[in-house]
């Protein structure tokens, strides 16, 4: 066996560049990365953008500032974040132990349906009637995610395919009570229920915001809090550790997994009757515009951390917004995805790139030569 | 047992003119040196795993490398096959100094590395696996070819395995030469193993040491770590001890004894002094009447046993491994059902509780893996440390952990244990495996106020490691728990019990006063014949 290909150790001193694993990251690097692979993404945007004869900058601004520069932008964001926001909460909770909850859109319409048969059917007094109708909506989401749960619990059968799948079957679902059964005979050409008579209050100086926009708060402030220091919380970590362990330690596994997952379902369809009590006020089968997958990001990327849910839910809200703004500049709804879309995948590489450091070949040479 | 080679045999022994120095050419030929590491340094976040080793490996040699847990060795052999970078220090092949930043580099110099765990792509086959990501496979090759290529190195080294055959139908044994051949097909001079013999049998670990000295037989250098002293003094030429990141010694093996390298190794001398007692008189904690129970596959592994495990006391329970003593463990503490009969632990009945109940009553457990059971290692130290005990009331309220208390509760265990760790918020997967160890059984220790039950307590620990964890289960004796202690190391039953227990094929065939049993008998027994019982029926229940 010849060694030539083995450069000897003096041609590589000290000149050369690799990456090095970290042993361990800590939340700031990969913060850092995150905030870096989303400018890196702009600035590529940006330079795209430049070339297709834009003012990139002047956008950019435009955006900031039709967001966060007005109340009015402010106020619509916080429209958006409510559901995004509830729904990544929805997936979080699961995803502590390791479960992913890929149904929260289906279990936003079932929330939203059943929400919907309270408020177009009775006509009681109005905080009675959202409250009933707040208990009915996380029902119906925990409803729906109930049977995957004990799949999940008892045969192990997975919940990503389960959850994914009722998706369709709740959407479908609320299509035909909208399309027939609850149709407002009323409206002829709009394919949809009555106008829900109960309506959630208007944030304080609001008409665009309402209140709902608390409720996702205060659950993540909760989840903090639960996570940080009960007992429960602590258990439900530790399956997502190791579930042999959780047994070993004699936590009640199957019955974590269907809580934490009906928990899940309740928070999703939670935020199918704010959306209806609150901007939507009528059923049909498109008031989800797409939460459930934006929520589903925002989860994802965000990794185990609760502050990191809420910063993550507020970006991709903002981003949201922005492209409506940039939309009625005159850009494409096109190009305003395709940026939304570069800006995750900057954030994912941003995230990979943190657990690795560049080191300067030589090291070793340096160190032997003292 | 031991085998010497002389130092005629082996090609590589005849040194080359114009490698030797002129005026000491005779002693050059005796000792020609391949790998050359010195002052090798390396630590991990700041906690040193080597500290200015000097390692150095002659051609056609078996160098033992031998240490106990986290004493470095896997650090310095991972470090030689371009796994690890050294922090500091020379790495010299034939003389010329190298740097790898890759273990492909290190194999193009001929260094070549079989690990503890295996690398194997277990659904493919033999001849796939050792031709898999290797420069010299062609890119385009039937299967024949390949298969006919894979005979020809199977010849070539001399190690027996079907070419055709799926990874995951070889014994570990098999899958080991084909570690074995992939890095010698690669052209390792240098053959790095580590711990080969710990997955093995006796007759397997026997088959690898012929293995190993038909390759230095032909001029290739193997390095064989192990913290067995006797396997060490069998198959190594010579011996470099290492002792916490530090080169204690490098000798002939012809020159130390047993004992010699255990000082070494540790640093001291403890020897274990047991004194065994007669215990019948003493109250039942553990109890067991006709118990039945089946395996996770559903066969009957516990026939209608009946044992009790009295107070200050150390049942051992002898057997080979799979007749019935892992769900012995498992009944005794919560962890498997019962299909008929009762358990008892100190007076209360047990029988369907599950493992909560049984720590409550005071059962401590070291689980048969338990670092995939007993651990969450994906979670801080802190958190480990509580698993069995956050519900206490002096830990927790109903609902809210008090987390002073916890972290308070954490710190004096990890103390007590000795476990190193730069934080009780590191993560558990950063600390050594003889750390995570501690904590398991300093943690267990607490739990077991009135039992412990200790599947293989100290299987695959070095020798310091190990008698700690036998010092742990003697304090719990000399508190008066009641002891139950499985292992397959007949010597370990033997050292720590007060009486034995032997199981075989899910019953328990015998249960002897320690003063009264003998190995042979035990051995019988184990094996499945009746014992031919000398004088009075010394069984006992």
């Amino acid at each position: 066996m010849t060694t030539a290909d083995t450069p000897p150790l003096q041609a590589s001193a000290g000149r050369s560049w690799r990456l090095a694993r970290r042993s361990g990251v800590t939340s700031r690097q990969t913060a850092m990365a995150r905030i870096a692979g989303v400018l890196g993404a702009l600035i590529i945007a940006g330079v795209i953008l430049a070339l297709s004869g834009r003012n990139a900058p002047s956008l950019l601004g435009k955006a900031l500032d039709g967001t966060f520069g007005e109340r009015q932008g402010l106020e619509e964001m916080g429209l958006l974040l409510t559901p995004i926001l509830m729904n990544a909460l929805a997936v979080h909770i699961p995803l502590r132990m390791k479960l992913w909850n890929i149904g929260s859109e289906g279990q936003f319409f079932m929330g939203a349906w059943a929400a919907a048969g309270v408020g177009i059917y009775w006509g009681g007094p109005r905080y009675v009637v959202l409250v009933v109708m707040a208990l009915a909506g996380m029902a119906g989401g925990a409803m729906w995610i109930l049977v995957p749960a004990l799949a999940r619990a008892r045969w192990q059968v997975n919940e990503i395919i389960t959850t994914l799948l009722l998706n369709f079957i709740a959407i479908q679902w609320v299509a035909w009570f909208s399309f027939d059964l609850w149709r407002d005979r009323a409206a002829a050409v709009v394919q949809s229920t009555p106008v829900v008579q109960a309506r959630l209050p208007f944030f304080p100086g609001s008409s665009t915001l309402y209140v709902g926009i608390f409720v996702p708060l205060v659950i993540a402030a909760a989840t903090f809090v639960v996570f940080r220091s009960t007992r429960w919380g602590y258990e439900v970590d530790v399956i997502g550790g190791n579930p042999r362990a959780a047994a070993f330690a004699g936590i009640r596994v199957t019955r974590r997994i269907v809580a934490v997952m009906l928990i899940s379902g309740a928070i999703a369809g939670l935020s199918g009757m704010l959306h209806l009590a609150g901007p939507a006020q009528r059923l049909n089968s498109s008031i989800s515009n797409n939460y459930g997958l934006s929520g589903f990001i925002v989860a994802a990327l965000a990794g185990s951390s609760v502050v990191g849910i809420v910063v993550g839910a507020v970006f991709i809200a903002s981003m949201l917004h922005a492209g409506i703004t940039l939309q009625s500049d005159g850009l494409s709804v096109y190009v305003v995805a395709a940026v939304y879309g570069l800006v995750l995948v900057g954030i994912a590489i941003g995230e990979v790139a943190a657990r690795f450091r560049v080191v300067r070949s030589g090291d070793l040479d340096a160190a032997g030569a003292r | 047992m031991r085998s010497r080679r002389t130092s005629s045999t082996g090609p590589s022994r005849v040194c080359p003119a114009s490698k030797a120095d002129p005026g000491e050419a005779g002693a050059a030929c005796r000792a020609v040196p391949g790998v050359v590491a010195r002052n090798i340094s390396k630590s991990f976040d700041g906690v040193p795993a080597l500290v200015d080793v000097d390692l150095e490996l002659l051609r056609g040699e078996v160098h033992a490398l031998l240490g106990e847990n986290g004493a470095g060795k896997t650090t310095l052999s991972n470090i030689l096959a371009g796994i690890y970078r050294a922090d500091g220090g020379r790495l010299e092949v034939d003389g010329v100094e190298r740097q790898f930043h890759s273990p492909a580099q290190a194999i193009a110099s001929g260094i070549g590395m079989v690990h503890q765990h295996f690398k194997l792509v277990a659904p493919m086959t033999v001849a796939e696996n050792i031709h898999l990501g290797w420069e010299a496979t062609p890119r385009r090759i039937k299967r024949r070819a390949l298969v006919e290529r894979t005979a020809g190195l199977i010849d070539q080294f001399g190690l027996r395995v079907d070419p055709e055959a799926k990874v995951w139908q070889l014994s570990v044994g098999e899958q080991q030469r084909v570690e074995i051949l992939r890095v010698l097909a690669r052209g390792a001079t240098t053959l790095i193993l580590d711990e080969p013999t710990a997955v093995l049998t006796t007759a397997e670990a026997g088959d690898l040491f012929n293995v190993m000295r038909s390759l230095t037989a032909a001029g290739r250098t193997v390095v064989f770590i192990s913290h067995k002293l006797n396997e060490v003094l069998e198959i190594g030429d010579r011996i470099t001890v290492l002792r916490n990141g530090h080169h204690v010694v490098t000798c002939d093996a012809a020159g130390v004894t047993a004992r010699q390298l255990a000082r070494m190794m540790t640093g001291e001398e403890r020897e274990l002094s047991v004194e065994h007692r007669d215990t019948s008189a003493n109250l039942p904690v553990l109890e067991l009447r006709g118990v039945t129970a089946r395996s996770a596959r559903g066969l009957i592994a516990l026939h209608d046993v009946d044992l009790v495990v009295r107070r200050g006391e150390i049942l051992g329970v002898a057997g080979v491994s799979g007749n019935g003593q892992s769900e012995l463990a498992e009944v005794l503490t919560g962890l498997r059902p019962v299909d008929g009969g009762e358990v008892v632990v100190s007076g209360q009945r047990l029988t369907h509780a599950g493992s909560r109940r049984f720590a409550d009553a005071g059962v401590g457990n070291i689980p048969e893996d338990r670092i995939g059971t007993g651990l969450v290692r994906s979670a801080p130290v802190l958190d480990n440390a509580i698993l069995r005990h956050y519900r206490s009331p002096e830990l927790s309220g109903r609902v809210a952990l008090k987390r002073r208390a916890t972290v308070e509760f954490a710190r004096r265990l990890v103390e007590k244990a000795r476990v190193r760790t730069p934080s009780l918020h590191s993560m558990t997967s950063i600390l050594s495996g003889g750390n995570q160890q501690r904590l398991i059984v300093h943690r267990e220790a607490l739990v077991a106020t009135s039992a412990f039950v200790a599947m293989h307590p100290s299987r695959g620990l070095d020798v310091h490691a190990a008698q700690d964890v036998q010092a742990a289960l003697l304090d719990a004796r000399e508190k008066g728990c009641a002891i139950l202690l499985v292992s397959d190391d007949l010597d370990e039953v033997l050292l720590m019990s007060d009486r034995i227990a032997v199981m075989y094929e899910g019953r328990v065939v015998g249960v002897f006063d320690r003063r009264d049993a003998d190995r042979e008998q035990l051995g019988l027994l184990m094996g499945g014949h009746d014992a031919p019982l000398t004088g009075e029926g010394t069984e006992r229940r």
